[in-house]
């Protein structure tokens, strides 16, 4: 849902030391352990999928059409009568590059701004904070709506498929952003009044290295858990977005539009819901506790 | 204090600014002309050059924006291309309502279970019963709502209407059995969020001095996570309730649209299909006021709770 | 008449009641109802889903917006005639009418006594006021001047030159004489569309805008409340010329989306659901077709590909034959839309006025289709470049785009593109195409519905080279020769519907359209409904005083 995340409160009022240790506390959480690895699967088999399963994902057989799986089709097929499993591995590559960008876009744009308007305050943080106000305040999803459904046809026409995956995860980002900026620069205010920085001040470093190299790793942690818990709703507003016609599009396919194709059919073919909605439930949980274990591994006061 | 709600509420009048001048610029700049989309597959310059008069289009861009704002500082929203002589504010005020309750309704039912089973999860952080009702909190999550809503209906259907059993209307609203499936529905999404705040709150505070303190004084933990924790724990849901029921208000039109329910949040997607952009900015306008009062109204309880945190603007 | 519906009715609420009524149980309404229960006994009422919107534009009879309005509009309002369950145009206001021997001037005698619902009398002077209003550039209308266009003196009030049209001329009090510019054999059925019907104009100058919260006509029922983005609900208008119907209520409630009707209907919620324009989901056909509440009828509608002539590569006619061949509509219809639709070679829907002369259509044939594709200068050493296929996004249309990519790409080897747009990006570019060609689309997936029952309303009206509808520019010297003698012919109807015919076969031959399949119109009505037609035009109630509903 991307609106809130659990960690702001909490990260905003703890300043994390250096991160010495990090990979040891992060790795003494076993669940959060498991989630890298298998997530690191789920990433790779995305991406090399169609070397080991080298089945045409946008291939339909109508006399094959939502087939329950066999030897031909291990996972079985759509209502085009095409193969789930390779659809399933091109739209998990899918989500995973909308989901890059948008946590790109998210992190670069929202984190630097959170961090500048945190440091420098005053007019900068009061032109940064009203903008982040003024989006803050928009109806994220429509908004997101109205700017793929006015710029998507000429970004299509003039770019092709990969502008409008990049208009798509734009219009997203202009949802994440402001939430990301806010969490930061309250981190940024926290951190600035902590002792290692006024240290800092005190020893005539200058603004620019004390921001980049003593606030920046202090955020760090923050900035990667916030991200980490938006990627399930930009895989669901994706889906929201083309269940409008602004998404991605046909015949590639996201994990979204997938459980959107396919849930027309549930009574009668249930298996085609559920597999995609499981990817992405899968998804999901892998990169909270990824997200939960860093935030642990940041933040050594709340292991126990 | 009176300083902060000045402040707040010259800052609303900024957002309402901004967000009208957005909204009117993209919509503006927009390819689908609003007047061709509701002459439909007909054409007739005649028809157009009419349409486009009465609808004050064929003024310059500026001079529209400005209309609008004098309309909008009267209280009025304009008239919508698409319903024919109908007033936005006509066509807004019937469904706020009916979008505020279902938000509210929804809110309640998450924080009822969701902070109970926050709570639990953190005095047993890392046990069986933590993991799984978190892992069942983020399914839940990230199950899109338009998989959840047709799931319940087939439920509903096959176990309890098939079997002669009462069963729930799959759409419409009125009375409060209609009320049942969208408000899971919807408070199923943020249900996992606030189990999850509040279990992260309820950890950072059961680690804070205090409580250790009051523990090593040999205070039963009963009554430290009674009397202390929970106060201190809570204080975090406390400010997130504002801008979660602004988020359940206008992230509900997927909710809306498949039962049928008269709110805004779908009205608000409709207008931008049909491009009535009155109604879009109408709907924008005011779904930012209620973000803004909301997040305002939070700032101010979380002040008068925690009295050693000042209101930041 | 009326007292014996009741006590019918009351008879079959008594054989609810002793048959343990286990049918009519309504899981939803038990516990709210009986407030709002009329008075009168045995009272019946309908409800009748209304899809694809989650709001009535309007309810004003000179500005039918959208097919939804339509539905409702033609149970308020009445015209001079309207259709009857056979599609055939009978007395509906005026109960009689004599048409001149050069097929230009029409005069027609109002029914004796004829009111609106409120009671006011409806008189020539009416129907003259409200085709005027219709045409008049303040009401805005889209239909008007097109339906109407052909009465003399017409463009002059829509263009605001004039308020009444010279056309129109009220003889007496109940004779209305209606003079066109050519000779329309379609008029009477252009009539029975909402733009002609009777407005109250006293109801209208009282309230301008808000008239239609209570919108009475001389239909057989009025508005008793409209629940905006809710439902309508309907009650007999009491002063209806053929008798008030025998329901006591008819309730239209609104659903942006059919599953959700459909899911209502199963739940017993809906006595009525499907409508033209959204059927019963093609999902869902499968495991309702056996049940005997599915009705269903070829509609009266042609789903098709079009193509922008006025660019290439579809402006070579080889090119179009060859996208035509290359597709198996049968498995198109058949396995990726369920048997929902029917698959089509030819522009009139089967069973429309014309459809009985047989077409020779450009059926399935990839061979002839790779043959068509060299003839046009292109094969596999110098391939068609890559195209793009544009469609709105609603409906099937996204697994209908991406079975024809495949068709393409299998039995053409044509790599196609498809841009999906929602469709007000889609209908915006649409006008593109037609206003400034070489910016327009390539070729791109649309339908027609029909308006009323003549072949003119397809043929002439999507591909004659003057139709302000022919978006794609498709134009044959010889098709526009006929299909204008036709238009105008003075002849034997059947003699006409022949010229029809042969413009048929030359748009076909020479892809003007490239058409796919005929919707179905699938509907689901409960048993305890009677006294209506299946038609292609929809759900037509000849007689409402004979209608039966939900036993309340």
């Amino acid at each position: 849902m991307g609106a809130f995340d659990t960690t702001a409160t909490a990260a905003a009022q703890v300043a994390p030391p250096a991160q010495r240790g990090l990979w040891r506390r992060f790795a003494h959480n076993r669940l959060a352990l498991a989630s890298l690895f298998i997530g690191a699967g789920v990433i790779a088999a995305a991406l090399a999928g169609p070397l080991l399963y080298a089945v045409d994902p946008n291939y339909q057989n109508y006399t094959a059409i939502n087939a329950w799986p066999s030897a031909a089709y291990p996972l079985g097929t759509d209502s085009l009568g095409r193969d789930t499993l390779a659809r399933i591995l091109a739209g998990l590559r899918v989500s995973l590059i909308v989901v890059a960008y948008v946590e790109l876009l998210n992190v670069g744009v929202g984190a630097t701004l959170g961090l500048i308007a945190g440091y420098r305050g005053g007019m900068v943080d009061n032109a940064i904070s009203r903008v982040a106000d003024m989006l803050f305040a928009f109806p994220g999803l429509l908004f997101a709506i109205l700017v793929a459904a006015v710029f998507g046809p000429a970004v299509t026409e003039r770019f092709g498929g990969i502008g409008r995956l990049l208009l798509v995860a734009g219009s997203l980002a202009l949802v994440s952003w402001p939430l990301m900026a806010r969490y930061v620069r309250a981190q940024t205010l926290a951190l600035k009044q902590q002792d290692y920085v006024l240290a800092a001040r005190s020893i005539g470093v200058g603004g620019q290295r004390i921001m980049w190299g003593h606030i920046l790793p202090g955020v760090a942690g923050l900035i990667v858990v916030s991200a980490t818990l938006d990627v399930a709703a930009v895989v669901v507003n994706e889906a929201v977005l083309s269940l409008l016609g602004l998404g991605i599009q046909p015949p590639d396919a996201s994990i979204g539009q997938m459980i959107r194709q396919a849930i027309d059919y549930l009574e009668s073919n249930w298996l085609q819901v559920f597999l995609p909605s499981a990817a992405l439930t899968l998804l999901v949980l892998v990169f909270s506790f990824i997200g939960d274990g860093l935030r642990d591994a940041v933040d050594p006061l709340s292991e126990v | 204090m009176g300083g902060v709600i000045g402040r707040r509420l010259l800052g609303l009048v900024f957002v309402i600014f901004s967000i009208t001048f957005l909204t009117f610029i993209v919509g503006y700049l927009a390819p689908g002309d609003p007047i061709l989309v509701l002459m439909g597959p007909r054409r007739d310059p005649q028809l157009y050059a009419s349409l486009q008069h009465q609808y004050g289009l064929d003024l310059p861009w500026y001079h529209q924006y400005f209309n609008y704002l004098g309309g909008l500082l009267h209280g009025d929203l304009g008239m919508s291309y698409r319903f024919q002589g109908r007033s936005v504010n006509d066509i807004l005020a019937n469904g706020i309502g009916v979008s505020i309750a279902l938000g509210a309704m929804a809110l309640a039912a998450s924080l009822l279970i969701g902070v109970p089973t926050g709570i639990i999860a953190a005095l047993r952080q890392n046990s069986w019963l933590d993991r799984s009702s978190m892992i069942f909190m983020l399914a839940l999550f990230s199950i899109p709502t338009f998989v959840m809503i047709p799931i319940l209906r087939a439920a509903n259907y096959f176990v309890l209407f098939r079997n002669g059993l009462p069963a729930l209307p799959p759409a419409g609203w009125g009375t409060p059995a209609h009320w049942v499936m969208p408000v899971a529905v919807l408070a199923a999404v943020t249900m996992g969020y606030l189990a999850r705040l509040t279990r992260s709150s309820m950890l950072d505070t059961l680690h804070q001095d205090y409580i250790r303190t009051a523990r090593a004084k040999g205070l039963r933990r009963r009554q430290v996570v009674g009397v202390h924790a929970l106060r201190n724990a809570l204080l975090p849901i406390v400010t997130v309730i504002g801008p979660s029921l602004a988020f359940l208000v206008t992230g509900s039109f997927v909710v809306e649209s498949l039962f049928a329910i008269p709110g805004i949040g779908y009205l608000g997607v409709q207008a931008i299909a049909q491009r009535d952009y009155p109604v879009i900015q109408g709907t924008t306008v005011l779904l930012a006021v209620t973000v803004v009062l909301m997040n305002l109204i939070a700032d101010i309880l979380y002040s008068v709770l925690d009295p050693r945190i000042q209101a930041e603007g | 008449m009326q007292k014996l519906a009741i006590v019918f009715a009351s008879m079959l609420l008594l054989g609810a009641l002793l048959t343990g009524c286990a049918a009519a149980v309504t899981p939803a309404a038990p516990g709210a109802a009986p407030a709002q229960q009329p008075a009168a006994d045995g009272a019946q009422t309908l409800i009748w889903s209304v899809e694809g919107v989650n709001e009535l534009p309007g309810l004003d009879p000179a500005n039918p917006q959208n097919a939804q309005s339509i539905q409702a509009i033609s149970l308020i309002f009445g015209g001079l005639v309207k259709l009857d369950g056979l599609l055939n145009v009978s007395p509906d206001g005026a109960e009689s009418w004599t048409i001149s021997e050069d097929g230009k001037s029409y005069t027609f005698i109002i029914r004796e006594g004829l009111q609106f619902a409120d009671g006011t009398p409806v008189t020539a002077q009416t129907f003259a006021d409200s085709i005027n209003r219709a045409l008049q550039p303040e009401t805005a209308s889209y239909g008007a001047s097109f339906q109407l266009g052909h009465i003399v003196g017409a463009n002059d009030v829509a263009s605001g030159d004039a308020t009444t049209a010279s056309g129109i001329v009220v003889v007496d009090e109940r004779t209305l004489q209606i003079t066109l510019d050519d000779n329309v054999p379609y008029f009477l059925a252009q009539l029975t569309y909402p733009v002609s019907f009777a407005a109250p104009m006293h109801a209208i100058a009282a309230d301008p805008t808000g008239w239609t919260e209570t919108a009475f006509g001389t239909g057989p029922f009025r508005v008793k409340e409209w629940q905006h983005n809710q439902k309508l609900i309907l009650e007999p208008n009491p002063k209806y010329w053929a008798g008030a119907p025998s329901l006591s209520e008819i309730e239209l409630p609104f659903f942006q989306d059919s599953e959700t009707a459909y899911q209502l209907y199963r739940t017993g919620g809906l006595d009525i659901m499907g409508s033209q324009q959204n059927p019963i989901p093609s999902a869902r056909v499968p495991e309702v077709q056996d049940s005997p509440d599915f009705h269903s009828a070829a509609s009266f509608a042609v789903r098709f590909v079009g193509f922008n002539n006025k660019k290439a590569p579809f402006d070579n006619a080889d090119v179009r034959r060859a996208f035509a061949l290359a597709v198996d509509k049968e498995t198109l219809a058949n396995a990726v839309l369920n048997g929902a639709v029917a698959a089509t070679d030819r522009i009139l829907p089967p069973g429309f006025t014309g459809s009985q002369l047989p077409v020779t259509g450009l059926t399935y044939d990839p061979a002839a289709a790779r043959q068509a594709l060299a003839d046009a200068g292109y094969d596999s050493s110098q391939p068609l470049p890559q195209v793009t296929f544009t469609y709105g996004v609603e409906g099937d249309n996204e697994r209908v785009a991406t079975f024809l990519q495949q068709q393409w790409k299998e039995n053409l080897g044509v790599d196609v593109v498809l841009e999906p747009l929602e469709l007000a990006t889609f209908s915006k570019s649409l006008d593109t195409t037609y206003l400034t060609p070489d910016e327009g689309v390539q070729f791109y997936l649309s339908i027609w519905g029909a308006d009323y029952p003549d072949p003119q309303n397809f043929v002439s009206q999507q591909l004659r080279s003057d139709s302000p509808n022919n978006n794609g520019h498709w134009e044959n010297a010889q098709f526009d020769e006929l299909a204008k003698q036709a238009d105008t012919y003075l002849g034997s109807a059947d003699e006409r519907l022949q010229l029809y015919n042969q413009a048929e076969q030359i748009a076909v031959d020479e892809v003007g359209w490239l058409p796919l399949y005929v919707p179905q119109f699938s509907v689901l009505i409960r048993p305890e409904v009677s006294g209506y037609s299946l038609t292609g035009q929809g759900l037509i109630f000849p007689d409402w005083t004979q209608v039966t509903g939900r036993a309340q």
